[in-house]
């Protein structure tokens, strides 16, 4: 009743509104009133454009002052500006981060295949970049990122236990780390140096990490399942630019095979969990672009090569070399609103039996279940976006996505297991109110190559911010 | 007259002090320290336990792997449902010193991540049945290169008692030739890893060049011995050893497939039921908290063990603490109640669950005791 009630409510209003205009219409019939009033505007109109012409030329002349009195004005500041040369015309400073909603099904145990599902938040990254340029030719920067809300301890006073009592806290489980710290010299676009703890141009994430640089709320997991997401290493480095050809050359810090897992490759065996990174075996990057994945359409390819078993700390379990290898392709197609990215990894190890063996016997290791290594890995995505905001006023990408990875592809003797190969479809929305800041949404299937183990459907919710001052 | 006697008492008081203070770098006076704790010597009791329990387990159950092993090689030899049964009786045998040396499960079982390549649970059936499909002849150092969920004793009990739903026997016809290959190279892995095991408390810790173990525990605080700087460290390691397998009986085997209902009760995640053994795993784990606190193994001559050190402090916490043990584990053994009820069958039948959680009172009880009375002994031990 009362939604009906509403409906005549709704066409009333609307036969009125149709009744004014369809009113103002009939009243323009009349054939000499409408000659006479079309004779006393043209007169009125020949009046107004003299008047116009006279005021255009005192116009012009004022502007004409006026720009004088702007130029002065200008370089008066300029002068002034310069004279004061300041420190912070050099300094730059960037930030981004993401908060992330998740909920997704998990299993027990690998006997159970009935999951369960889960819901959590994370304050996923919040990364800050501070940069100063020394000349044209040096510059610096520093990378700092607080992962899961950082970390610390504080300590707390409670005036109320027994005669006040002083207690230590843990505050979060979060990191705290510095992603980069490299200094640049660039003499010219066709080459520049760097070196120091600097990022490694293997896999897209490396490239393109900030929210609004890829679609899916959480940066692309086949890349995780077998890399460090974006990959930093201590090191030396040349680039450079050369008609729209972007090349890289590095030579940097190794992995540690002691870490390397089953369920993410050699991803884990990034030294980041000691003070001081084992440097006896190096590592060895090359990296080709045609165009520029940060600024839209490009191709290009990298490869990597390093032995690992050097930089072991327990030096006597191991002579193999333990050898990682992994080449890339990847493109891009950013064109008017259409979005289409998508990476393919390919990587071998050799010696892996070893290293899975020394993994086990090592005292204290503990990989736990996690000690067998696949001899050759494999992951790649394709995401596909359409930018909405270029046929409406809404600023919305809607996209699809693929996701796939199996670390363990081939393992060296016998068969592998099926259980570590995954996909994961998703499809989702990126909103952006203003351009500096991206609300996603994205719901999805994940699938194990394992028959008995159902598909779950997972779901997520971001925002994430950039800016840079 | 009173006036006169306090300014007698403060001139006494005051030069008193005044002298104390000039004597300030003198430490003439021995301090006078109250006797509030107890003495103990523990030299005798940690060389006993090393010797006639730990590592005595350690040895029992490096015989019993070899057993198995020679077991599993009849069973590929002669196919017999006789042999099938010799090679499940030699499981269970393993079996017992395996779970009784969890109360002690530090040093090299821990050091060597021995224990989950002997004990992984829960077991990985769908990788399991991708390694029976595509392999074939299975020698032992590939095993080892495979993943723990798909080899250890869980493994074993599954090819040789079946899946354990309906009942936990097997027929010979039911066990494939492929089966049998892999059971004969998961004991020759076994029997490797309790020799090492053994080798490591007996020999060297690491296999390489340190010291045996059992001498690194006996001979605390000397020749730079860096695991143990004194013998309180030992007893505590000893103690919390107990704490920590009373804590996952109760808590963790026992109340995890329990559930908080009988609805929420999930056999997927009860430990040894493929052979059905879990009644006597578990009370094997407090049998072995008993070996540890009366220092010999079921039926050797009394020794010295922990109920000795605790006896030193009070008798009546040392007795109180004995009987709680034997409580715990009467009262898991009732479990099984009049019929033989089986763990897995227990957490989802009503009387069984009664059962079941008096069984896990009781074991609250002992873990109570252990960490707020027995603990703390070792503070007031004037070694």
């Amino acid at each position: 009743m009362k939604s009906i009630s509403k409906h005549a409510k709704l066409n009333m209003l609307a036969m009125t509104i149709a009744s004014v205009f369809s009113a103002n219409a009939m009243s323009a019939t009349n054939p000499e009133a409408l000659a006479d009033a079309i004779a006393k505007q043209e007169a009125e109109l020949t009046a107004l454009k003299s008047q116009l012409q006279q005021l255009a030329q005192q116009q012009k002349q004022q502007q004409l002052q006026s720009q004088q009195k702007e130029a002065e004005q200008q370089q008066a500041l300029q002068v002034a500006s310069e004279a004061k040369s300041s420190a912070w015309d050099k300094f730059s400073f960037k930030s981004y981060g993401s908060v992330i909603y998740t909920s997704d099904e998990y299993y027990d145990n690998v006997q159970d295949t009935s999951p369960e599902r889960r819901s959590r938040f994370d304050l996923e990254r919040i990364v800050t970049e501070f940069g100063y340029q020394f000349n044209e030719q040096w510059d610096m920067e520093v990378e700092i990122e607080y992962e899961h809300g950082g970390t610390g301890t504080a300590l707390e006073y409670d005036g109320f236990d027994e005669f006040g009592e002083f207690e230590a806290e843990v505050e979060a489980g979060g990191e705290v780390m510095i992603e980069k710290a490299q200094i640049r010299y660039r003499p010219s676009e066709a080459f520049g140096v760097k070196f120091g703890n600097i990022h490694l141009p293997v896999g897209l994430s490396s490239t393109l990490h900030k929210p609004s640089q890829y679609l899916t709320v959480q940066r692309h997991k086949s890349e995780v399942a077998m890399l460090p997401a974006v990959w930093n290493e201590n090191g030396i480095g040349i680039f450079g630019e050369v008609e729209n050809f972007h090349y890289q050359a590095q030579v940097v810090s190794g992995l540690n095979s002691e870490y390397f897992r089953t369920y993410d490759w050699v991803a884990s065996g990034h030294q980041k969990r000691f003070e001081h990174v084992n440097a006896d075996d190096l590592a060895y990057v090359v990296r080709l672009d045609y165009g520029n994945f940060k600024k839209g359409s490009a191709i290009g390819a990298s490869y990597y090569y390093g032995n690992t078993s050097g930089n072991r700390h327990k030096t006597n379990k191991l002579s193999a070399d333990g050898t990682v290898e992994i080449l890339s392709v990847a493109a891009a197609f950013v064109e008017g609103p259409w979005i289409l990215r998508g990476q393919y990894l390919y990587g071998t190890l050799s010696d892996s039996d070893a290293i899975t063996q020394a993994n086990k016997t090592t005292p204290g290791l503990k990989p736990g279940n996690f000690a067998q290594l696949g001899a050759k890995s494999e992951a790649f995505f394709v995401e596909a976006g359409v930018d909405l905001g270029q046929f409406t006023s809404v600023p919305i990408t809607v996209f699809a996505n693929i996701d796939y990875s199996n670390p363990l592809k081939e393992v060296e003797t016998g068969t592998a297991t099926k259980r570590y190969e995954n996909t994961w479809i998703s499809a989702g929305v990126n909103y952006f109110p203003i351009p500096e800041i991206v609300i996603k949404a994205e719901a999805g299937v994940q699938q194990v190559a394992v028959a008995s183990i159902p598909d779950t459907n997972f779901f997520a919710l971001g925002v994430g911010y950039q800016f840079s001052i | 007259m009173k006036h006169f006697t306090q300014s007698v008492v403060a001139i006494a008081l005051i030069s008193a002090l005044a002298g104390c203070g000039g004597s300030g770098s003198d430490d003439s006076t021995p301090e006078v320290i109250p006797e509030t704790g107890f003495t103990f010597s523990a030299t005798d009791m940690v060389a006993n336990l090393t010797d006639d329990v730990i590592v005595a387990g350690y040895s029992n159950l490096a015989v019993r792997g070899e057993a198995m092993l020679q077991a599993t090689q009849t069973l590929v030899a002669t196919p017999t449902q006789a042999n099938l049964e010799a090679a499940q009786a030699a499981w269970k045998a393993a079996r017992q010193p395996w779970e009784q040396g969890e109360s002690h499960i530090f040093g090299p079982v821990d050091s060597l991540g021995i224990d989950p390549h002997l004990d992984s649970w829960p077991l990985n059936t769908t990788d399991l049945t991708t390694v029976l499909a595509n392999n074939a002849g299975f020698d032992a150092e590939t095993i080892k290169g495979w993943n723990d969920d798909v080899q250890g004793f869980h493994t074993m009990e599954y090819l040789l008692f079946g899946d354990g739903v309906a009942d936990n026997t097997k027929t010979i016809s039911e066990l494939t030739v492929n089966e049998r290959d892999y059971l004969m190279g998961l004991a020759e892995v076994f029997r490797d890893y309790t020799k090492t095991l053994d080798d490591a408390w007996l020999i060297s810790h690491d296999g390489q060049n340190g010291k045996a173990y059992g001498e690194l525990l006996k001979n605390s605080g000397a020749d730079g011995n860096t695991f143990y700087s004194s013998e309180v460290g030992v007893v505590e390691e000893l103690v919390n050893g107990m704490i920590g397998i009373v804590d996952e009986v109760g808590n963790g085997k026992i109340a995890d497939p329990f559930g908080e209902s009988l609805a929420k009760a999930d056999t997927s995640k009860v430990e040894s039921q493929y052979s059905w053994n879990s009644l006597t795993d578990f009370s094997d784990n407090i049998v072995g908290v008993r070996n540890v606190y009366l220092g010999e193994l079921e039926g050797n001559a009394d020794k010295q063990g922990i109920i000795d050190f605790v006896d030193a402090a009070n008798p009546e916490l040392a007795t109180r603490v004995k009987d709680e043990i034997d409580d715990a584990i009467s009262k898991i053994e009732a479990i099984a109640g009049d019929n033989n009820m089986p763990f897995r069958q227990a957490i989802s039948d009503a009387d069984g669950r009664v059962r079941i959680q008096t069984a896990v009172d009781a074991l609250t009880k002992l873990q109570a005791s252990l960490e707020s009375d027995v603990l703390p002994l070792l503070k007031e031990w004037n070694i």
